[in-house]
């Protein structure tokens, strides 16, 4: 067995369990705070990712600044969207709740298809992308380690938020007893407004950074949907902070078995479906 | 005196059903106001309608001499208006602390974190839970939580007190020193309304009590009073005695 191969798998996983964690941490807050799942989720991530690409085609901003842009216009978009749609399901079944998100997704998906067609989207000719660094025989490039500081910084900072601040301590009442927090005074709808535009602006950060890392199309955020349902369900759902961990697992066995496997990369997919049955099935024996 | 909560004429209907039919009744301030009747008179949603989870059907709420009836919980909350619940409604991953904060920095807006912090503090205090204050609060007796429940509906500082059904499920020691606690918190000048199904302790507390049955305002008046009605005899006391 290559040595080098595993560590490098493993560094690759890590490095990817950053990103990971952003965009499920999102998801998780939504389920957590809102009591909503959210399968547009990463139809947000998709829209960061697109938006960061025709801001560089458009005006050459570079994508480290669309940041700064993009963070806002998906805070933006979360926003319009709740109020639009979401607040009005928060009583519905949760099956029409679901399929309310479900049908968000596939409109943005549609609508990004007709405007940036089907073809991978790359951000070329930015000078930081092609540096990497040779430790041991294992390569670690600059962007996936930009960017895993970058969503580590970022889910630290709402564990902090979550935990040491006023609208975290409202989060954090509104998602344990709603009509409690809404008599001492919370204005819980305002609540879910601000934890449901966060959940989008955190997706649509992690966007900015996959359109580097990767050229992606306008079905990346299904691929993302997928991968953030997975860490949350291991994490246990509405769990934010656990999520951290979960991403971690979740990352490298992705990486393991896309290097480790023979034609390992077709089955990455296969890897989040198995983890969220495994998952599923063993709570339910212990429910039982 | 001043008036603390005037219900005008308010109903609510659950489809066919009046569970709260044209109640009018007058709340004056300091005083401790009890309302009783048989299970299913309506109590638990004259207490709804009043601090905004129910939207009336018809009629209205004022709180302080202000309108409130199409006002949020939470705006009610911010104009004086506390509650506790017979079934305990605490943040359950927080500290006793931390849910105690939590009342006294969103009850108030604008209240800085130092202050916030005094008022909880004074808040566990009075409901005896300084002690209990890291203990989270799904690890609390049941007790524990009424006291918790009214504690953090105090760290919000109300002018007013809805108390659900404190009693229920408390030993008799334990609803003596209920008792003591609700005399105390009147005695900070907080006006208290409550629901209560044991007769000692309305006796013991209410300065006067309005008796509901079928949704519809049977009688008001002293203890004394209402308890020698033969309507309110025939309709609660009557048959709670049968029993």
């Amino acid at each position: 067995m290559d040595t080098t191969l595993l560590v490098q798998a493993l560094v690759s996983g890590v490095l990817a369990a950053g990103l990971y964690a952003l965009v499920s941490v999102g998801l998780a807050l939504a389920i957590g705070v809102i009591g909503i799942v959210n399968f547009a989720h990463g139809e947000f991530f998709m829209v960061g990712a697109f938006l960061a690409y025709q801001l560089f085609v458009t005006f050459g901003i570079d994508p480290v600044w669309s940041l700064f842009i993009v963070a806002p216009a998906l805070f933006a978009l979360g926003g319009v969207i709740y109020t639009s749609t979401i607040r009005f399901v928060l009583k519905a079944p949760e099956l029409n709740q679901m399929l309310l998100t479900f049908g968000i997704g596939i409109i943005l998906q549609n609508l990004a298809l007709l405007i940036w067609g089907g073809d991978p989207r790359t951000i070329a000719g930015i000078s930081y992308r092609g540096i990497g660094y040779q430790i041991g025989g294992v390569s670690i490039g600059l962007v996936p380690l930009a960017s895993f500081v970058i969503s580590l910084v970022l889910v630290l900072g709402l564990y902090w938020m979550l935990s040491s601040t006023p609208l975290g301590r409202a989060m954090r009442a509104v998602a344990q007893n709603r009509t409690g927090a809404a008599l001492v005074g919370l204005e819980v709808n305002r609540v879910y407004l601000v934890a449901f535009a966060l959940s989008a602006l955190l997706a649509g950060i992690g966007g900015v950074m996959i359109a580097v890392i990767q050229s992606p199309t306008p079905v990346v955020g299904f691929a993302f949907t997928l991968k953030a349902f997975a860490i949350v369900v291991v994490a246990g759902l509405g769990n934010v902070r656990g999520i951290l961990f979960a991403a971690l697992f979740v990352a490298v066995a992705e990486s393991l078995v896309a290097t480790m496997v023979p034609n390992g990369d077709t089955l990455r997919n296969a890897v989040f479906f198995a983890i969220i049955f495994a998952v599923l099935i063993r709570r339910s024996w212990r429910t039982v | 005196m001043s008036v603390v909560i005037r219900a005008t004429a308010l109903a609510k209907h659950f489809g066919g059903l009046a569970a709260v039919d044209d109640v009018s009744f007058e709340v004056e301030a300091g005083e401790i106001f009890a309302i009783i009747g048989p299970n299913g008179a309506g109590k638990t949603t004259i207490l709804n309608l009043v601090s905004g989870l129910l939207t009336p059907t018809a009629g209205r709420v004022e709180l302080l001499g202000r309108d409130v009836t199409a006002a949020s919980p939470a705006q009610r909350c911010h104009a004086g208006l506390g509650r506790a619940f017979q079934v305990v409604q605490p943040f359950p991953e927080m500290t006793l602390r931390e849910n105690v904060l939590v009342g006294a920095l969103f009850g108030t807006p604008g209240l800085s974190r130092a202050d916030a912090e005094h008022r909880a503090d004074e808040a566990l205090e009075v409901t005896g839970l300084t002690a209990l204050s890291a203990v989270d609060a799904e690890d609390l007796t049941l007790m524990q939580e009424k006291r918790l429940e009214i504690a953090r509906a105090l760290a919000t500082k109300p002018s007013v007190l809805l108390l659900d059904e404190v009693m229920a499920g408390l030993r008799p020691a334990e609803a003596r020193d209920a008792i003591g606690l609700v005399k105390a918190v009147r005695d900070q000048g907080v006006t208290i309304v409550f629901i209560e199904h044991v007769m000692p302790v309305v006796r013991d507390l209410a300065d006067r009590v309005l008796v509901m049955d079928h949704g519809k305002v049977l009688t008001e008046g002293r203890y004394a009073e209402v308890t020698q009605d033969a309507r309110v005899i025939e309709a609660y006391l009557g048959k709670e005695d049968a029993a």
